[in-house]
């Protein structure tokens, strides 16, 4: 049986102190200003070692991969247990999604995706170039996929181009809902390679840009229902010439930098929602307990009322589902392998809408007062719902699902 | 008889070159009910029950931090825990070996079960004895007995200076420069090392256990002992050996509710006639 030990229960009562030290007193102006994230990631960072253990982890890695590329070592699998726990990456998820879960959105999409998706698809020298400064957000990242006309038919729908010009290519397209898209200093540029072919056959490329490049325009952030603390912008790109040192991997073939590429990316990201959303499952829960034992009405404490308690134990059974899958994600990880491509849309799909139903339960648990900002309940619950929206809605989670059922 | 610290006027502080040399610090640590979920009294005994998990007193947080900032700024050394706990408990020796110290000795002991301030200076200062420490730290007082009298106890029982309250500390050769917190500003104090420092709550801000702290923790050797490894008979320890008795445990008094003043055009009269009343103004 799986169970947060000694060492997680340390780092998440750290995590807590942290967070109401750093983060509670800033948390509006994260929320309703205009307070980027990256100061306060940074210092996370710093503080409990992150970005110490992340860069001493890559030199590792690049050094291997240094060994195997120049024939001195036999690539091996890593083994059970090598490495570092893998609860200790999902513990700040969960306890920072408990107060502000945008960010974790902006955290994960530099660390996670952007930096992840150079480390898996580019050369060593694209890792060393872009990966360190991005791991230890000391640069931020962004991962560009989504455009205004291409959601959930990512590939099928996109318009943004790659074009071979001599040496070089040339890139073009928008690309919007871009997280940390305003302040990046390095993007991931997804685009299709544009041969003069039907636009469904075209290779599916990816390349490497850096803040200030011609041609590239980062927006201001946009307004959205949720997630404030995580700024959302949108990206022009009006022929941007780039070599081929910024193509992932640097070569066109699909399996170095395309689909597969950014599916590997989707199924990491749909894992990090489990996390996410026992933070925002947990933190509601606890608010309405205490809110039930406090509040009173008729005479009586409302946590004595049935329609009361059924809310709390519904949340409660929420509750234990997602950290159970949470808990699987930590094992499967610890024993080096992963759950299958629908097994983690599963999860996904689950774990996104049980945020967001009991993050809804708890605004209704607290009646009035819960529609008001002034209570915590009102942000996560408009936080929770774009759970079921990012890194692919219930209804792809769905698909994908079925298909994989039926196949 | 202990050997007498200094106290210096304010302007005999000088900065006197510093010869680094590794430093060995030692941190008595105390593992508490946490004050969030601190439990009940045993009525029998009147004193706090134990028998739940225990977390690091933050009072002595403070005091691991300054040993692991000594310990930093003299370039090598270690820090190391001394803690006398019940059912072998190390849950908060684990958050100070996370933070950063080398190693811990506990001694948890079912006959040790009573034991007083007294005795648990005398048991603290036999594990600290033989261990070289340049410097021995505890914090003013525990957050839970509150007595506020062991450090100086451990003192007299090795036979080392002793200063308290320290708001810093700096080595100085074999010396350390202590600023020692008073009502009215701070002494500064010149103390021979090895000393025993108590250190108030709120000097140093201690660190967070990193993730490569917390990791560490578990391989960090803590060594466990039981009273009669350290020389003690039964009957000198525990109950038995306790030289105090609790005779009474009260609920302390619910603060009396204050005096509402309603501002009918002659508060201001009012509030000046109170706070003359207090011989404030």
């Amino acid at each position: 049986m799986y169970q947060w030990s000694d060492e997680h229960n340390m780092l998440r009562q750290a995590m807590k102190d942290f967070i109401a030290k750093e983060l509670v007193p800033i948390r509006d102006e994260l929320e309703h200003g205009n307070l980027p994230p990256y100061g306060l990631l940074r210092k996370l960072f710093a503080t409990f070692g992150m970005d110490e253990m992340a860069s001493a982890s890559f030199e590792k890695r690049i050094a291997y991969d240094k060994a195997i590329e120049a024939g001195e070592v036999e690539p091996s699998e890593p083994k059970r247990g090598e490495g570092m726990d893998p609860a200790f990456s999902l513990i700040p998820t969960i306890e920072l999604c408990r107060q502000s879960p945008g960010l974790v959105t902006a955290m994960g999409v530099s660390v996670g995706l952007t930096a992840s998706a150079i480390n898996s698809k580019g050369t060593i020298a694209q890792r060393e170039r872009w990966v360190p400064q991005l791991q230890t957000m000391e640069k931020i990242g962004a991962w560009a996929i989504t455009e205004p006309n291409s959601g959930s038919d990512a590939f099928g729908s996109m318009l943004a181009s790659a074009r071979r010009d001599g040496d070089e290519y040339v890139l073009n397209g928008s690309k919007t809902f871009i997280t940390n898209g305003p302040y990046a200093d390095t993007i991931v540029f997804i685009c299709k390679l544009d041969e003069g072919n039907d636009r469904k056959d075209r290779k599916v490329l990816s390349f490497v840009l850096d803040a200030g490049m011609d041609g590239l325009v980062q927006s201001k952030p946009l307004r959205k229902m949720g997630m404030h603390s995580s700024p959302t912008g949108e990206l022009f790109l009006n022929d941007v010439r780039v070599g081929r040192d910024r193509l992932i991997g640097e070569s066109e073939e699909v399996k170095k930098g395309g689909r597969d590429g950014a599916k590997s990316t989707f199924q990491q990201e749909r894992s990090g929602v489990a996390a996410m959303s026992l933070g925002i499952i947990e933190e509601c829960l606890d608010l309405s307990v205490a809110y039930a034992k406090d509040r009173e009405q008729f005479g009586q404490r409302i946590g004595d009322f049935q329609l009361i308690q059924q809310k709390l134990a519904m949340m409660e059974v929420a509750r234990m589902n997602v950290q159970n899958l949470v808990f699987r994600t930590i094992e499967l990880a610890a024993a080096n392998t992963a759950m299958t491509f629908a097994e983690a849309c599963a999860m996904k799909l689950y774990s996104a809408q049980q945020a967001t139903a009991v993050a809804l339960e708890a605004v209704q648990l607290h009646g009035g007062n819960g529609y008001m900002a002034e209570y915590h309940v009102e942000q996560l619950a408009r936080d929770a719902k774009v759970l079921q929206i990012y890194a692919g809605t219930d209804e792809i989670q769905t698909v994908a699902i079925a298909k994989d059922l039926l196949k | 008889m202990c050997r007498r610290a200094h106290v210096l006027g304010l302007d005999q502080v000088v900065k006197l070159s510093s010869t680094m040399h590794a430093m060995k610090v030692v941190v008595c640590v105390k593992q508490i009910p946490d004050p969030a979920d601190p439990g009940a009294l045993d009525p029998e005994t009147r004193t706090l029950k134990r028998d739940v998990k225990l977390i690091l007193d933050e009072s002595d947080s403070y005091g691991v931090e300054m040993a692991l900032q000594l310990v930093e700024a003299a370039g090598e050394g270690e820090v190391t825990l001394v803690s006398m706990a019940p059912n072998n408990e190390r849950s908060g020796l684990a958050t100070a070996l996370a933070m950063g110290a080398a190693s811990a000795t506990l001694v948890s002991d079912p006959a040790l079960v009573g034991t007083d301030a007294l005795t648990t200076a005398k048991i603290l200062a036999a594990t600290i004895k033989d261990q070289g420490a340049d410097l021995v730290i505890a914090g003013s007082e525990s957050s839970d007995g509150y007595t506020g009298t062991v450090p100086e106890q451990i003192a007299a029982v090795l036979d080392l200076p002793s200063v308290t309250a320290a708001k810093s500390v700096e080595v100085d050769g074999s010396n350390i420069l202590v600023k020692r917190q008073t009502d009215a500003g701070y002494d500064s104090i010149i103390c021979p090392m090895p000393a025993v420092i108590s250190v108030t709550a709120g000097v140093v801000e201690p660190r967070y256990p990193s993730f490569k702290g917390i990791m560490a923790a578990k391989s960090k050797p803590v060594e466990e002992k039981l009273a009669a490894d350290l020389g003690f008979e039964e009957d000198q320890v525990g109950w038995s050996g306790s030289g105090q008795e609790i005779v009474e445990v009260a609920e302390a008094p619910t603060r009396e509710a204050g005096d509402i003043i309603e501002d009918d055009g002659e508060a201001h009269v009012k509030i000046v006639e109170f706070l003359e009343s207090l011989k404030v103004i």
